[in-house]
């Protein structure tokens, strides 16, 4: 029993991260159409840009969240606006191809920068943990969570109470539309995908206080938040909250797996992301739009 | 394709082996090409089958037959009937959920190869020792399985089948109440696909004389064959073949001149051909009307 509630809260605090990092991979997804490889070069960003206000001016790494969230959505809206608004419209695997090109550049200059040694930030509480009756709770990652949650909770009021936000929601729903209303398509497309790096920033210096860091740490966030996000349904802000706790609790819990098979030993803790890819496809073949996903998603 | 017939009797090593990996990308370019450009369907995963081709020859290996005929033949039928297994459920998917499926399935399969001792896990398997003194039959053996990947899709896209490819690639309802199975069709074309890539990782691994998972499923052998299908130009039977000669012949030299920064520029290389030329190479050979139409195309896709 005791197992089960560990396995359950450790799920529940490394899905906290995941959504933040679905979030922006969804927002970018749902709403132009552009499967964004970079999102995991931006999350890797993040996290170097913590480590180095850490290291050169003993910075927390939970003060540079909103300065990665400005510094990415600053390179995220130029990016946009520079070079991918020019082939926005053309065949979904342009953009694909094009956002990996960006990736490609972007891990590259950051391994020139600060080379393929592996980093780590280490405040002072980054080893700490509390107990709760039998539960084990690491300071950082409790941490982590409630930033990842207050951010989901400010941008989904902002989406849909703000200005921006409206003319955002009205771009996806018919961007046609929207233009006639005197939107203005260009820079909100810029806002978004500024939005989606800064989302990817905030949650890359998160994830320093409880991971290492190297150039190519993004890649495996990158495929977690693609199968979030579509766990979750496209472009929703609760469809990504709601697949990223799911992902974590079920990918905590299939540590536990163990099994034999033909005398093949199969352990849990390697195959955590083949049991979570395994329920990504099922979803996918039963509920194609996702798990709060409406059908014309 | 014939002048390289030659290759190997200039007696240089280094040329023969960089010419047989030119041979395999395009080998795995035209097998992405059958789903990616003919159908229209988006892998993001074809380096399983490259990965599972490249299995065949070391489990025969494992059991002591070290044979290039028996290894291809072997990862034919393999790699045909995983195609179809796991295309039915997954071909059922469309646009995106197809490609984030099919990069799961690659995944997965990679996971599960480093975890299983049977194939040598992440350490994995040797096979026979390469013969030095028939080093030319492996180049030989790439180049005959990249005329026949090159010759297939030339006589498929000519073919009721080929027309069919491109009948779901245009509009997949119309297809079918045109009387096309768009799943039957579509299946047909991954594992074909499939097929041409298990042949092209047979010979690389009989060749290499090592395989592990790392090696397999590298994800140079996903993206390479993408990225060189799209700059020849999609659904071309030339294009995959130009595309790999182009792409690779570039990285060959990038990687001697810049060892560091080669991946920076091929990443800045592939930043421009998206931005440039979003349709291909082959576009600009059937452009007419010169720089002022072509700009006027890459217009279109602004906002």
């Amino acid at each position: 029993m005791q197992l089960f509630w560990q396995n359950l809260v450790n799920g529940i605090l490394s899905g906290g991260v995941l959504a933040l990092v679905a979030l922006g991979f969804s927002l970018v997804y749902g709403i132009m159409n552009i499967i964004n490889l970079a999102h995991g070069a931006y999350i890797m960003l993040g996290g170097y840009l913590a480590w180095q206000l850490f290291t050169s001016f003993g910075l927390d790494p939970l003060l540079s969240v909103p300065l990665a969230f400005v510094a990415l959505y600053v390179l995220g809206y130029l990016l946009q606006r520079g070079i991918i608004n020019r082939v926005v419209r053309a065949p979904v695997l342009a953009t694909f191809l094009l956002t990996f090109g960006l990736s490609l550049l972007l891990i590259n200059i950051a391994l020139l920068i600060w080379t393929g040694d592996t980093r780590a930030v280490t405040p002072s509480y980054s080893g700490a943990n509390f107990t709760l009756g039998f539960i084990t709770i690491p300071w950082a990652k409790l941490l982590t969570l409630v930033v990842a949650l207050v951010i989901t909770g400010v941008l989904y009021l902002w989406l849909h109470r703000s200005k921006t936000g409206r003319a955002i929601r009205a771009t996806s729903m018919d961007v046609g539309a929207a233009q006639l209303t005197g939107v203005r398509v260009a820079h909100i497309y810029g806002i978004t995908y500024g939005l989606g790096a800064g989302l990817a920033g905030a949650a890359g210096a998160l994830l320093s206080l409880s991971y290492s860091l190297n150039p190519s740490m993004g890649e495996p966030f990158l495929i977690k938040g693609f199968v979030v996000c579509v766990l979750g349904g496209l472009g929703s802000v609760e469809g990504a909250l709601l697949g990223g706790l799911l992902y974590g609790i079920v990918s905590s819990f299939a540590t536990q797996f163990d099994v034999t098979v033909f005398g093949q030993h199969l352990s849990g803790t390697g195959l955590q992301d083949v049991l979570a890819l395994l329920v990504l496809l099922l979803v996918l073949i039963l509920r194609p739009t996702g798990l709060v996903g409406r059908a014309t998603a | 394709m014939v002048a390289l017939l030659f290759v190997p009797s200039l007696h240089n090593d280094y040329i023969t082996v960089t010419i047989r990996n030119i041979l395999m990308f395009a080998a795995m370019s035209y097998g992405w090409n059958m789903i990616g450009g003919y159908t229209g369907y988006v892998s993001f995963g074809n380096a399983v089958f490259f990965g599972l081709g490249c299995y065949c020859s070391a489990v025969l290996s494992k059991y002591g037959i070290d044979n290039l005929v028996a290894d291809v033949a072997l990862a034919v039928v393999v790699n045909a009937i995983f195609a179809v297994l796991v295309g039915l459920p997954v071909l059922r998917l469309r646009g995106h959920y197809f490609g984030i499926a099919t990069l799961g399935i690659l995944l997965a399969a990679s996971d599960l190869v480093n975890n299983l001792d049977f194939l040598g896990g992440s350490g994995g398997l040797a096979l026979k020792q390469v013969d030095q003194a028939h080093f030319w039959l492996y180049y030989y053996a790439m180049w005959l399985v990249t005329l026949v990947c090159m010759l297939g899709t030339f006589f498929i896209a000519r073919s009721k089948l080929g027309y069919a490819f491109v009948a779901i690639r245009e509009n997949e309802d119309a297809a079918e109440v045109l009387g096309i199975s768009p799943t039957r069709y579509k299946v047909i074309a991954w594992a074909i696909g499939g097929v041409m890539g298990g042949m092209a990782g047979a010979v690389f691994a009989s060749a290499n004389g090592f395989v592990d998972p790392s090696i397999a499923f590298a994800i140079d052998n996903n993206l390479f064959p993408i990225v060189m299908t799209l700059l020849g130009g999609m659904g071309t039977a030339s294009g995959p073949f130009i595309g790999a000669v182009l792409l690779a012949g570039v990285n060959e030299i990038l990687q001697q001149k810049f060892i560091k920064i080669h991946t920076l520029f091929f990443g800045a290389v592939i930043v421009v051909i998206v931005v440039f030329l979003p349709r291909g190479l082959m576009y600009l050979v059937g452009l007419r009307g010169g720089v002022r139409r072509w700009f006027a195309d890459l217009r279109v896709f602004k906002v």
